[in-house]
């Protein structure tokens, strides 16, 4: 599992995921991710690249996402594969933190 | 950083041929072990041609139901064992199941009527949302079925999945 970061205009925060979201991986990403969450105020979170999402692969997601919205910041998700999308959307987290298959939309529902 | 898996291949239930997976697999109760899972799920999906959709239900559901046993079952405690067991069964309308059986000998535990197996609403806001509250109703939905039994001395959980043709 790897994390990287990028800073985009308009103040966006995107951590690109890559690799399988399960409980090792959630292990591996965790830290970094509560880091990134302590600071950014509109966050991108892209999915791209993750070809599995567990329950403890969400919690990598909703508690970084809690902490920013906690601070009245914005959190999207990006172009998550198919079955990583039906995990969100069973989980009812995409009614919670919206789900973009572009980046121009994404970029907008940010600002 | 998690530890090394300790888990060991059960070679009670020998195949003839070397490649094909063994039909049951032992755990320590660390989470570490369920690291062993990914391959032997990768390695019976290549054996009974299970797709890729599948595949990941079924790695979904194991990796709930073996650390709700690891976290809740046996409360942390990393020297207890876990077994998965996994089958083909077909019905009688010619449906074609891949049936785990995920046992333990802990105190009892049913997460099928944990408060979060999947019948409450979703959450209404992020801080609502319940972090580690989504595996039951994920189970739920992945698997085509799912059944709990309490034995004597532990308990079992059945998890069904159609491979479909």
């Amino acid at each position: 599992m790897q994390i990287s970061t990028d800073e985009m205009p308009g103040g966006i925060t995107r951590v690109a995921l890559d690799g399988r979201m399960d409980i090792a991986g959630a292990a591996v990403v965790d830290l970094k991710m509560n880091l990134i969450a302590g600071s950014a105020k509109k966050l991108l979170i892209d999915l791209q690249k993750v070809d599995f999402l567990g329950s403890m692969g969400l919690r990598s997601i909703v508690l970084p996402a809690r902490a920013v919205h906690s601070r009245g910041g914005k959190v999207v998700l990006f172009a998550p594969n198919e079955m990583v999308e039906s995990v969100l959307k069973t989980s009812g987290i995409d009614a919670l933190l919206p789900i973009h298959h572009h980046l121009d939309a994404a970029v907008a529902a940010l600002a | 950083m998690l530890a090394l898996p300790t888990a060991v291949m059960h070679a009670s239930n020998q195949s003839t041929d070397a490649s094909s997976p063994e039909p049951r697999l032992t755990l320590k109760s660390q989470l570490a072990d369920l690291t062993l899972v990914w391959s032997w799920v990768e390695a019976l999906a290549a054996q009974h041609s299970i797709s890729a959709e599948t595949q990941f239900a079924i790695q979904l559901c194991l990796e709930e139901a073996l650390s709700n046993v690891i976290r809740h079952g046996y409360s942390g405690q990393a020297n207890q064992s876990v077994t998965v067991a996994c089958t083909v069964e077909c019905a009688s309308t010619g449906r074609r199941e891949l049936v785990f059986v995920v046992e333990d000998h802990g105190p009892p535990f049913d997460p099928l009527a944990h408060p979060h197996a999947g019948q409450a609403p979703a959450p209404a806001s992020i801080a609502e949302l319940e972090p580690g509250g989504q595996g039951i109703r994920l189970m739920r939905s992945f698997a085509h079925r799912v059944a709990y039994q309490r034995l004597p001395n532990g308990n079992r959980l059945t998890l069904a999945f159609v491979i479909k043709q």
